[in-house]
C-alpha cells in the first residue's frame, strides 16, 4: 500500500517493502544530522580513534539487537538478556582467568550458553503459552543468581590480554575497521536477507500480525517462537565474547546492567513494533548507532554523561511518534 | 457470543465441569480449582505454608536469628514501599492495552530528589514538600499517560523513554549525589518502629509507615477501584476498550487517569523511601533491579492478569506480604550474600510459577477471580 508504483508492478503478487523504509530513512538523516552538528561542535569527534571506538561500542548492543529484532517482530519481548549477558561474560571470564583456557575456545562456550538459557524462555513461552514479558522478567532474576553464584561474590581478576582480537584496540581491527563491528554488520546482513526473503522469515512478521492466522496458513507458531528466543540466546554469548573482549582485566558483576532496556531501543527506535508484525534489523543496528552517537556526543561536548540518557528517551519518543504518525496516515488512507 | 447462545437468565457456573452435578465432583477437585480460580485463599494458604516453615526452620536451629513475631513486624518496613508500587502497577496493568509502568522506580528517584530539595535544602513545610511531591509524582505520570492514552504509544515503549528521562534528570539534577541535610536525616522519624496504642504492650513494635503511608493508600486504592465509578470503568476499559467506548467511557481519559494514579502513588513513595533511609538518593528507585520490575513481579503473583482487566487489591497486598516474609526468612537461611542472591533466585521462581500457574487457571477455569 505504502509502497509507491514502481516501474513495474511484480507480477507474481508477491509485494515486499522497499529494503530502506521510512524509519530508517528518518534514522539515517537525524544520524547524518548529529555527526554534521557533532563535527562542527567537537573537534574530537569525527577523528578516526573517536569513530574507530563508537563503532565498537555498537558491536555488542547491535548482535543483541540483531535477536531482539526477531522476538519483537513475533510480539514477544526478551527482559533476560542482560542476565543472559552475565551469566555468559562470567563463566567464560572463569574459563580464561581461571580455567587457562583460550579465548577463542571460551568463546563457543558462551554462544552455547546463550543458547541454552535462551531455550529455556523460549520452551517456557512458546509452550507454556505465558506472556513473554513476565516469564522474561522471571527468568531474568533466575539467571542472576545463577551468574552471582558463578561469581562467587568476588569479581573475576587476571583476565589476559589475548583478546584483542575482538576488543577496541588496534589488535582488533583490519584496514582500521574493527572486527567485532564486521561481525555485527555480516550478521545483520544475513538476518536482514533471511526475515525478508525466506519464508522462515516471513512467518515471524505472519506470527506477529496475527498468530492464529499464520498457524492456520500452516506455520508452525510454537517452533518458530522457540526459534526466536534461542538466536537471541546464541548472540547474546556473542555480545558477551565482545564484551569481554573489550573490557579491562577484571570483571565485575555490573555486567550487563541496564543491556536488556538498551536493546530494546534500539530495536524500537529503529522501529519495530512492540506489537509485533512490523520492524527491521537495519532499523535496530541504525537506533543502536543512534544511541551510541548520543552517548558518545553528550560526553565529547563536556555534558554530564548521565545526561546521555535523557536524550535516548527523548529520541525514543520521537522516533516511535514519527512512526505512530505514519502508521496513522497510512491508515486513513487506505 | 456466548450470550446470544445462552438465552438463560440463570448465573452463569464457575465451570462446565460443575454442572455435571456437585455429587459426583469430589472434595479435592473442588479445592483445586477454589485455590486457582481465588487467588486470595491460595495466598492465604501460601503465606501460612511460608511461615510455618520458615518457624519450623527457626525451632529446628537452622536460622541465624529467631524468625518471631518481634522480626516478622520489623521486616514490614520493606512492605510498604513495595506493596506501594505494586498497587500502582495494578492500576495501571488493568487499564489495559498491554498497560505496565517501567518509569516508577525512576519517578521514585526524580521525586525523591525534588522532595530532598524543597524540605531538605529550602526548608519548606514538611506537610507542604509531601503534598507537592505527591502532585510532582502525578504529572511525571501524566506524562505516560497522555502519551499512552492520547497518542497511542505502547504503554512498554512509552514508560521506556520516561524511565531513561526521569532517571537521567535525578542523576544530573544534584550532581549525582544524595541529599542528606539534617531535616531530611530527622525524617527517619516517619519509618521508625513504634508500639500500637491502647492494645499495644503485648504485641510486637509496628513500623509508623504502615500506618502513615501504606494503610491510607491500600484504602484509597481499594475503594477507588472496587465501590467507585472510575474503578468499574478501569475494569471495563481494561477488559475491552471498544465496548467500553460504545458503553460510553472516555477511554483516553480513564486510562491517562490510570498512568497519573500511579505517578502518584511513586511521588508518595519517593517520600517513603527518603524517610527510610534518611536520604535522598539519587539512584533510590532505579540501583539493582530497580523497583518497577519488582513490583510488576507482585502485581502478577497477587493475580493481576497482564492482559489487563482483572486484578484485585486484596491480592496484590497478601502477595506483597509473601514475598517480604519470605525475603526475611531466606535472610536469616543463608548467610551473607547468598541470602541476598536466594531471594533474586525464589523471586523468579515465583513469578515464572504464578504466570504458568495464570495460564492454566484460565485455560481451565477461564481465569481467575
Amino acid at each position: 500500500m505504502s509502497a509507491p508504483a514502481t516501474t513495474q508492478a511484480p507480477k507474481s503478487g508477491r509485494v515486499l517493502p522497499p529494503p530502506v523504509m521510512g524509519q530508517e530513512v528518518v534514522l539515517i538523516a537525524v544520524i547524518a544530522a548529529l555527526w554534521i552538528l557533532l563535527t562542527i561542535f567537537t573537534p574530537a569527534f569525527l577523528s578516526a580513534g573517536s569513530i574507530q571506538q563508537l563503532l565498537w561500542r555498537l558491536a555488542p548492543i547491535g548482535i543483541m539487537a540483531v535477536g531482539m529484532t526477531m522476538i519483537i517482530v513475533t510480539a514477544g519481548i526478551d527482559i533476560s538478556v542482560a542476565a543472559i549477558l552475565m551469566v555468559c561474560s562470567v563463566v567464560m571470564a572463569k574459563l580464561i582467568a581461571e580455567g587457562g583456557w583460550g579465548f577463542w575456545t571460551a568463546v563457543p562456550v558462551a554462544i552455547l550458553i546463550g543458547g541454552l538459557l535462551g531455550s529455556f524462555n523460549g520452551v517456557l513461552i512458546a509452550y507454556g503459552r505465558v506472556p513473554a514479558m513476565i516469564i522474561t522478567f522471571g527468568t531474568a532474576n533466575i539467571f542472576q543468581y545463577i551468574g552471582l553464584k558463578v561469581f562467587n561474590s568476588q569479581t573475576v581478576n587476571g583476565l589476559p590480554a589475548s583478546r584483542d582480537v575482538l576488543g577496541p584496540g588496534a589488535g582488533g581491527r583490519t584496514f582500521g575497521v574493527s572486527h567485532a563491528f564486521m561481525i555485527m554488520l555480516v550478521l545483520v546482513v544475513l538476518a536482514g536477507f533471511y526475515l525478508r526473503h525466506f519464508p522462515g522469515g516471513r512467518h515471524f512478521y505472519a506470527i506477529g500480525g496475527n498468530s492464529g492466522a499464520a498457524a492456520l496458513a500452516g506455520v508452525n507458531v510454537r517452533r518458530r517462537i522457540f526459534i526466536t528466543y534461542v538466536i537471541t540466546g546464541l548472540l547474546v554469548g556473542l555480545a558477551a565474547s565482545v564484551t569481554i573482549a573489550g573490557g579491562t582485566s577484571t570483571l565485575d558483576q555490573n555486567v550487563g546492567k541496564g543491556q536488556e532496556l538498551a536493546t530494546i531501543a534500539a530495536v524500537v527506535i529503529g522501529g519495530t513494533s512492540v506489537l509485533g508484525g512490523r520492524g527491521s534489523v537495519l532499523g535496530a543496528v541504525l537506533g543502536a548507532l543512534l544511541v551510541q552517537t548520543v552517548s558518545t556526543g553528550v560526553t565529547q561536548l563536556g555534558w554530564p554523561s548521565q545526561l546521555s540518557n535523557l536524550f535516548v528517551g527523548i529520541f525514543i519518543i520521537i522516533a516511535v511518534g514519527a512512526d505512530l504518525i505514519r502508521e496513522h496516515r497510512r491508515r486513513s488512507h487506505a | 457470543m456466548s450470550a446470544r447462545i445462552a438465552p438463560t437468565t440463570k448465573p452463569p457456573t464457575p465451570s462446565t465441569s460443575a454442572e455435571a452435578g456437585d455429587g459426583q465432583q469430589g472434595f479435592g477437585s473442588r479445592l483445586v480449582q477454589t485455590l486457582l480460580t481465588n487467588r486470595v485463599a491460595l495466598l492465604v494458604i501460601l503465606l501460612v505454608v511460608v511461615v510455618a516453615l520458615l518457624m519450623g526452620l527457626d525451632q529446628a536451629g537452622y536460622l541465624s536469628a529467631a524468625y518471631s513475631p518481634d522480626y516478622m513486624s520489623a521486616a514490614l518496613i520493606n512492605l510498604v514501599p513495595l506493596a506501594m508500587l505494586a498497587l500502582a502497577e495494578m492500576v495501571v496493568i488493568i487499564s489495559g492495552g498491554g498497560g505496565i509502568d517501567l518509569s516508577l522506580g525512576s519517578i521514585v528517584s526524580l521525586v525523591g530528589m525534588g522532595f530532598g530539595f524543597m524540605y531538605g535544602i529550602w526548608g519548606w513545610p514538611l506537610a507542604l514538600s509531601i503534598v507537592l511531591a505527591v502532585v510532582a509524582g502525578a504529572l511525571l505520570g501524566a506524562v505516560n499517560g497522555v502519551l499512552i492514552a492520547r497518542f497511542g504509544f505502547p504503554p512498554l515503549i512509552a514508560t521506556l523513554a520516561t524511565y531513561y528521562g526521569y532517571w537521567s534528570l535525578a542523576l544530573v539534577s544534584n550532581n549525582q549525589k544524595p541529599i542528606s541535610s539534617p531535616p531530611i536525616q530527622d525524617l527517619y522519624g516517619l519509618s521508625k518502629a513504634v508500639e500500637i496504642p491502647l492494645i499495644g504492650q503485648q504485641l510486637p513494635l509496628l513500623p509508623k509507615g504502615i500506618v502513615i503511608f501504606l494503610l491510607p493508600t491500600v484504602v484509597i486504592v481499594g475503594l477507588l477501584l472496587a465501590k467507585m465509578t472510575y474503578g468499574r470503568r478501569l475494569y471495563a476499559i481494561g477488559t475491552n476498550d471498544v465496548a467500553g467506548a460504545w458503553s460510553g467511557v472516555d477511554v483516553v481519559r480513564t486510562r491517562a487517569m490510570s498512568y497519573v494514579i500511579s505517578g502518584a502513588i511513586a511521588g508518595l513513595v519517593a517520600v517513603v523511601n527518603v524517610s527510610q533511609f534518611a536520604s535522598a538518593r539519587p539512584d533510590a528507585g532505579t540501583s539493582g533491579n530497580g523497583m518497577a520490575l519488582p513490583a510488576i513481579t507482585i502485581a502478577v503473583l497477587g493475580g493481576v492478569a497482564v492482559t489487563g482487566g482483572a486484578g484485585r487489591t486484596s491480592g496484590v497486598v497478601l502477595a506483597t506480604l509473601l514475598v517480604v516474609w519470605l525475603n526475611a526468612g531466606i535472610l536469616l537461611a543463608f548467610s551473607g550474600n547468598t541470602g541476598s542472591q536466594v531471594e533474586l533466585l525464589a523471586l523468579g521462581l515465583i513469578l515464572v510459577g504464578s504466570a504458568l500457574l495464570n495460564t492454566f487457571t484460565a485455560r481451565k477455569y477461564s481465569g481467575a477471580r
